[in-house]
């Protein structure tokens, strides 16, 4: 060993006959019979939404306080969030993840935030397209179907024309919401936003009148139906005018919605029945006691709640409407069918109704049967039926024979069995993506991530902190007039509330795996993490406290064992 | 150097021989990266020596020796005695497993604190000598069935009571002794944060679940040790001069069952009148410390919800100075 020092200075280094390598160069990857795999998962509030909106993104944004990125991102797939943010009956919250922790994540209120904020600001549309497109395309309705398609294909460059009947755009959400749910001014800023993308909007044009078929299909390159549904269900009973339909003493819930959204006169008895137990019932009655009068509405099926199994003899009306529409003091009949209109002269007195048995037949169809011997009278001067409504299909007999491959597509309310705005705006998003394949010869693809689905029980709801949900504030003067019942939040309280999205199956960097990892086999990048997996011992510990269900684990199949006969 | 990541030092890098899901390897990836590569490291005889130093390759990123399973802390105290003579103050850090802690190792960890050195000594408990079958050690719990505790018609496991060691710490009047786990990440790196900023002897005591003694699924080692605090078995504290500074709060306390049930080292005691009496003896172990350290009600901030939330971006990792720096 003396040949190592050298001029009395002790060289260590080469003392050393052999020098230890890295155990780096062992890979103990080949150890594992697991792997596990970073994929992101498609949560349930988007699985439900009937506009498909990437909820969990827009709320990760929000929770940020990038604001304008986050109404980029819900505009997305929904030009409408100070819209539905009010109206919409958010399907998304009663499939949230997090009732299982504390209470769902308020999507409603925070939507419809964002809504007011570009509302306030001024935020206008990004077109997703730089090049022009030459192919026009016609769409009949501006109601939120047809605007959502027009939206979705001025953003992409594509020459677009709206046709209505009305003086004014906007279809139901116009015609049949009331000032209190949605104030005529947020529709109408939100449908200018979604106009200046260079949409020509031409109103009072009626299909068959005052441009005809034949012209639309020469005109233009595709033809998208948005027509909802106008006409109300007739009601059978004769109500002394000779004729069935409407009168001073009997309209229908469209109807009524129709002349009190123009502020056409309307003359309103001390005492109304509304008979149905839709939305449309709810909207008509709490309208009614606006206006100062007392309102029973008769519905042939059983409150909420009632029936855990069959929700079809369930109320349809929206939950929480029925309960404000109850303290605002609208009484509920249930269980009860109207049998006939009753008059002294030609005076009508009221309504008599009876117990209803079976709601629907067979075939599924409403059909109630009502006992005989049940009959009860319940005093009205003004009789509403709000008894579901139909497509008015006059002056476009000919579209409605044609098919997509004729360059015709139909969608919205006329043709869908959900009539919620927020599927007319989801159908109007598709046709958009169908017209545009099809314009382009492509088929239509959809991301792939969105098969995946995610529940509580594949997340860690431990590495999540209780919260309280955020509400918008209650109008205590509600009755009085028709002002807005809810308010908006506040900035401080949104920022909390978005906070709240567990964000189901989206990693959002927690860095879990990448502390817990005990084989330095997942490297943290400027955006997410990879797995080494030269290295990765398929443990099983990253997907196990992955708060979000974020990473699966997945079978390695080992290599076939040599055949010994 | 392995430098695959551009935020941790991976001091304890990868292609070590740790069984999958390994507890202590995870532990000390965690309290070494937050240490950092400039200090010098000394490892007792243990799973964590022989797993990252395996046929002439080493898993270390930084300076180490390897001492006896006895006399871990004698070699450091000569490291930090050197270093002092020689002016440097180059961060030493002993690193032991409960059996070179616990045992073998008490005496000269004693006469270290002792003499008051300037040293880190670590201890990662996974009660039980590991690395050479499973033999119990005094920091076994009680009625755990160990290679040399078998459980039978005489006994349910160790009949003996897990060794308390941080109180022999803290008795010591030693400036600092805490306990940690690899399931709360925050505490372990604010302690470890705490004890490199403190002068003079301290000790970390940190549960390292072995899924191979414990007999659990590789994946369940953040979570089984997760439930040894929220159950109240192992108390997170920390000690100051032999006075108790630090508590993290249980938010709600968890039955021993949650902790015992996915470990098959305590399976004995699930099908036995004597085995259901041995569990209501560690049921009233767990109640005992929780009075001790006033686990539910002791007047902190820091609780176990607290300790669990996660954060988008994560709570911030190993950089420490301007090169790690974000």
């Amino acid at each position: 060993m003396g040949e190592a020092v050298t001029g009395g200075v002790v060289n260590m280094a080469a003392k050393l006959e052999i020098e230890p390598g890295s155990s780096n160069a062992y890979h103990t990857g080949d150890w594992r019979t697991q792997q596990p795999v970073y994929q992101n998962k498609w949560p349930p509030c988007s699985q439900v939404c009937p506009a498909s909106e990437d909820i969990q993104a827009w709320l990760a944004l929000a929770s940020e306080q990038q604001w304008q990125a986050a109404w980029h991102k819900l505009a997305e797939r929904n030009p409408f969030p100070a819209t539905m943010g009010r109206i919409c009956y958010h399907a998304c919250e009663s499939a949230c993840n997090r009732k299982h922790l504390d209470s769902a994540v308020n999507i409603h209120a925070l939507e419809r935030y964002l809504g007011d904020r570009a509302i306030a600001l001024g935020w206008s549309h990004k077109s997703s397209c730089d090049e022009a497109r030459t192919q026009r395309i016609a769409i009949v309705g501006a109601g939120p179907a047809g605007l959502s398609c027009a939206f979705q294909l001025a953003r992409h460059g594509y020459l677009v024309t709206v046709f209505d009947a009305q003086a004014e755009p906007g279809g139901t959400l116009h015609s049949a919401i009331p000032d209190y749910r949605l104030p005529k001014s947020v529709l109408a800023k939100e449908i200018d936003a979604i106009l200046a993308l260079g949409i020509e909007l031409r109103l009072k044009h009626r299909i068959g009148k005052e441009i005809s078929e034949r012209d639309l299909l020469d005109q233009f390159d595709a033809v998208f139906l948005a027509i909802g549904t106008r006409q109300p269900r007739p009601h059978p009973y004769d109500d002394g005018t000779g004729k069935a339909g409407s009168s001073h003493r009997v309209t229908s819930g469209l109807e009524f919605l129709h002349r009190l959204n123009r502020d056409e006169p309307l003359i309103i008895p001390q005492q109304v029945a509304v008979v149905g137990g839709g939305n449309t019932a709810i909207d008509v009655a709490r309208c009614v006691r606006r206006l100062g009068a007392d309102v029973a509405v008769v519905c042939a099926q059983d409150p909420h709640g009632t029936h855990q199994q069959d929700l079809a003899t369930e109320m349809p009306a929206s939950l929480t409407e029925v309960i404000e529409a109850e303290t605002e003091g609208v009484q509920l009949i249930y269980r009860a069918g109207v049998r006939r209109l009753v008059r002294s002269g030609a005076h009508l007195s009221g309504i008599e109704i009876a117990h209803v048995d079976r709601v629907h037949d067979r075939q599924g169809h409403f059909n109630p049967i009502l006992f005989a011997g049940t009959e009860a009278f319940v005093a009205a001067e003004l009789v509403i039926f709000a008894i579901g409504q139909e497509a008015d299909w006059q002056g476009l007999e000919g579209l409605q024979q044609t098919t997509e491959a004729e360059g015709v597509w139909v969608g919205g309310d006329a043709v869908s069995k959900s009539k919620l705005a927020a599927s007319a705006v989801g159908s109007g998003y598709q046709a958009a993506m169908s017209i545009m394949a099809s314009l382009q010869g492509k088929s239509l693809v959809f991301d792939a991530h969105q098969k995946t689905k995610i529940t509580f029980r594949k997340m860690q709801l431990h590495y999540y902190r209780k919260q309280l949900r955020r509400e918008g504030e209650m109008n205590a003067q509600r009755l009085d007039g028709f002002k807005e019942v809810v308010n908006g939040l506040a900035e401080h309280d949104a920022v909390d509330e978005a906070g709240r999205c567990l964000s189901c199956g989206v990693c959002f960097e927690c860095d879990n795996c990448w502390h817990f990892c005990p084989d330095a086999a997942i490297i943290k990048k400027e955006d997410g993490y990879a797995v080494d997996y030269d290295y990765c011992k398929g443990c099983g510990i990253c997907a196990q406290e992955c708060p979000c269900g974020h990473i699966d684990m997945e079978n390695i199949e080992t290599p076939a064992k040599a055949s010994t006969s | 150097m392995d430098k695959r990541d551009p935020f941790r030092h991976n001091v304890l890098t990868a292609g070590h021989r740790a069984c999958s899901g390994c507890g202590e390897a995870m532990a000390a990836r965690m309290v070494t990266d937050l240490i950092g590569p400039e200090a010098i490291y000394i490892s007792a005889t243990g799973c964590l020596q022989v797993f990252t130093t395996h046929n002439q390759q080493s898993a270390w990123q930084a300076p180490w020796i390897h001492s006896v399973f006895a006399n871990s802390a004698a070699v450091a105290s000569g490291v930090e005695a050197a270093l002092r003579a020689k002016g440097k103050d180059t961060p030493v850090v002993v690193q032991a497993g409960d059996g070179g802690t616990f045992d073998i190792g008490l005496q000269c960890l004693s006469g270290l604190i002792e003499r008051g050195h300037d040293i880190l000594f670590v201890c990662y408990d996974n009660e039980a000598y590991m690395n050479t079958g499973v033999q119990r050690s005094s920091s076994t719990p009680h009625a755990v069935r160990t290679s040399t505790s078998p459980p039978g018609r005489l006994s349910q496991g160790k009949q003996q009571l897990k060794k308390d060691v941080i109180s022999i710490m803290a008795a010591h009047h030693m400036p600092y002794a805490a306990t940690a786990t690899i399931a709360y990440f925050p505490d372990l790196k604010a302690k470890v944060e705490k004890a490199m900023s403190i002068k003079g002897p301290r000790f970390l005591q940190v549960l390292s679940p072995c899924p191979l003694g414990w007999v659990h699924d590789s994946a369940l080692s953040v979570t089984v040790s997760r439930l040894a605090v929220e159950t109240g078995l192992f108390p997170l504290v920390e000690l100051e001069y032999g006075e108790l500074t630090g508590v993290m709060r249980l938010v709600e306390q968890k039955p021993v069952d949650e902790y015992l049930r996915p470990q098959g080292r305590f399976k004995h005691l699930f099908n036995s009148q004597d085995g259901a009496m041995e569990l209501r003896h560690l049921q009233a172990l767990a109640d005992t410390r929780i009075r001790r350290y006033g686990l539910l009600d002791a007047h902190t901030q820091w609780d176990t919800a607290h300790a669990m939330q996660s954060e988008r971006h994560g709570r911030g990792g190993y950089w420490r100075g301007s090169e790690h720096g974000r």
